[in-house]
């Protein structure tokens, strides 16, 4: 890395800590409210009010310094990575192009961000983090209280598929999330795919035709490399695949340092979009 | 409580004919699932047959084109092919196979053929028939993969006790698989 970059990140760093020392002084504060409180003194006050202010101005600067990791350093990564692709960290993936394939349930609350869209080698895509939660409702005596659950937290990519097929193709790890809508189970002719995949499809022949031994195989070894269930979706000449991971990508976080360590692992989650082009051989368009 | 005033025979003879029922059903069950199954491999069977059309028709149209660049080796390698019409409505699955075989051999040479010839190489519409053979290809594997996936899972229940004694009784038989491509097992070895 080179050495105008290093100091910047060392630059953002001290601002990065800048805002925990905020935050746990802030902490603090209340802390010594609360004992003053509690000892019955009214001067508990004068340190609640200087902790709340010193939490916001933590939680401020800590907001400034991932805007300006994400917007100066996450755009040069995306610039050097790929050769033509754009970053937007506000924006996400449309909900139509989550939900057109049918194997994420519909949420009551809908978040994306961190949108890459540009191409890798000829293959159009799209990628950005997802966040899914569903409203639950408990009531109990004191009244009805509604909270929301994430059912779905990790990372979304639509490519263009290099076959033209018909029919609506998925493949999921465990059961579909959804209901089937007129697709089958399908059994393919791999005992270990079956085992690892439940694949669904309107169309058999075209299942085959998109599910080459090939392509099984580049899917269990993506299974194998990434945590979490995948979700696969094969519609409309695109591919689509969801990992549901529980991480929020492409985030600083307050107590972590910001450093060469923290860069290469964004970088390897960027380098995802290109590893699944290429060992899925998405970058192959013979047939068209 | 009723039940407790029937005789034992009575109650003998509703286990009887409730047994009977039992088997009855699940024969009429195995049956059907039978007969499913022997007809997605029928459908899978025309997938071939669609796929098998598709490439012929492709390498018929690159032999063609070749003819205007290499009329001998065109016309020698059209004599590979086991059908010149297409195949057949009567062919067996086996015919369809050395059908198949056939097809990929003069593929192999035309392969070799066009090497020989840069214009022909050269050539959209050879490049385009090269890709639609290409895709006719991908789409026989699929069709051979799906074939094979139902014939094994039909040949898995025939052969299966009890279901056995079902499919014996209305007559059904192990199906065989579409096997994967001789040719291609082989080096290509063509004269000219």
């Amino acid at each position: 890395m080179k050495e105008e970059k290093i100091n910047k990140l060392e630059q953002l760093n001290k601002r990065r800590k800048r805002s925990t020392l905020f935050v746990v002084l802030g902490i603090a504060s209340g802390i010594i409210a609360f004992i003053l409180f509690a000892s019955g003194s009214n001067i508990g006050v004068v340190p609640f009010i200087v902790g709340i202010v010193l939490v916001i101005i933590g939680f401020g600067t800590f907001s400034a310094v991932s805007h300006d990791f994400k917007n100066k350093f996450l755009k040069e990564m995306v610039d050097d990575i790929f050769e033509d692709a754009n970053y937007y960290p506000k924006k996400g993936v449309d909900k139509n192009t989550v939900y057109r394939c049918n194997f994420l349930k519909k949420a009551d609350r809908f978040h994306s961000e961190d949108l890459i869209n540009g191409k890798i080698d000829g293959v159009n895509f799209q990628s950005s983090d997802l966040r899914l939660q569903e409203r639950h409702v408990r009531h109990t005596k004191n009244g009805t209280q509604t909270y929301y659950v994430t059912y779905f937290l990790g990372r979304f990519f639509e490519f263009d598929f290099p076959k033209d097929f018909i029919g609506h193709l998925l493949v999921t790890e465990g059961r579909l999330m959804t209901s089937r809508r007129g697709l089958e189970n399908i059994e393919m002719e791999s005992i270990d795919f079956n085992k690892k995949f439940n694949t669904y499809s309107n169309n058999h022949h075209h299942a085959f035709y998109i599910l080459t031994p090939h392509l099984m195989e580049a899917i269990m070894e993506l299974e194998r490399r990434h945590p979490g269930s995948i979700l696969l979706c094969f519609l409309d000449n695109k591919f689509s695949l969801a990992i549901n991971n529980h991480q929020d990508t492409f985030e600083i976080k307050m107590f972590r340092k910001i450093d060469q360590r923290l860069f290469i692992e964004m970088e390897r989650d960027l380098l995802v979009v290109k590893e699944i082009v290429h060992e899925l051989k998405l970058n192959r368009n013979i047939f068209k | 409580m009723g039940i407790f005033l029937l005789s034992p025979i009575a109650i003998v003879g509703i286990i009887v004919i409730a047994l009977f029922l039992i088997v009855v059903f699940w024969y009429i069950g195995v049956m059907n699932k039978l007969r499913q199954l022997e007809v997605r491999v029928q459908e899978a069977e025309s997938g071939i047959d669609v796929a098998l059309t598709k490439r012929f028709d492709a390498l018929t149209k690159m032999l063609d084109t070749t003819k205007g660049y290499a009329k001998h080796e065109a016309e020698t390698l059209e004599k590979v092919i086991k059908w010149r019409k297409g195949i057949p409505s009567d062919a067996t699955l086996q015919e369809k196979q050395e059908f198949s075989n056939s097809i990929t051999e003069a593929v192999n040479g035309l392969n070799v053929v066009v090497e020989r010839y840069p214009d022909l190489k050269a050539n959209t519409t050879f490049i385009n028939l090269q890709n639609s053979i290409m895709d006719a290809e991908e789409h026989l594997q699929a069709a051979r993969r799906l074939f094979n996936a139902n014939v094994r899972a039909l040949n898995h229940r025939i052969v299966t006790f009890p279901q056995s004694i079902v499919a014996k009784r209305i007559g059904m038989e192990r199906k065989d698989f579409f096997e994967a491509e001789e040719s291609k097992r082989q080096d290509v070895k063509m004269e000219f």
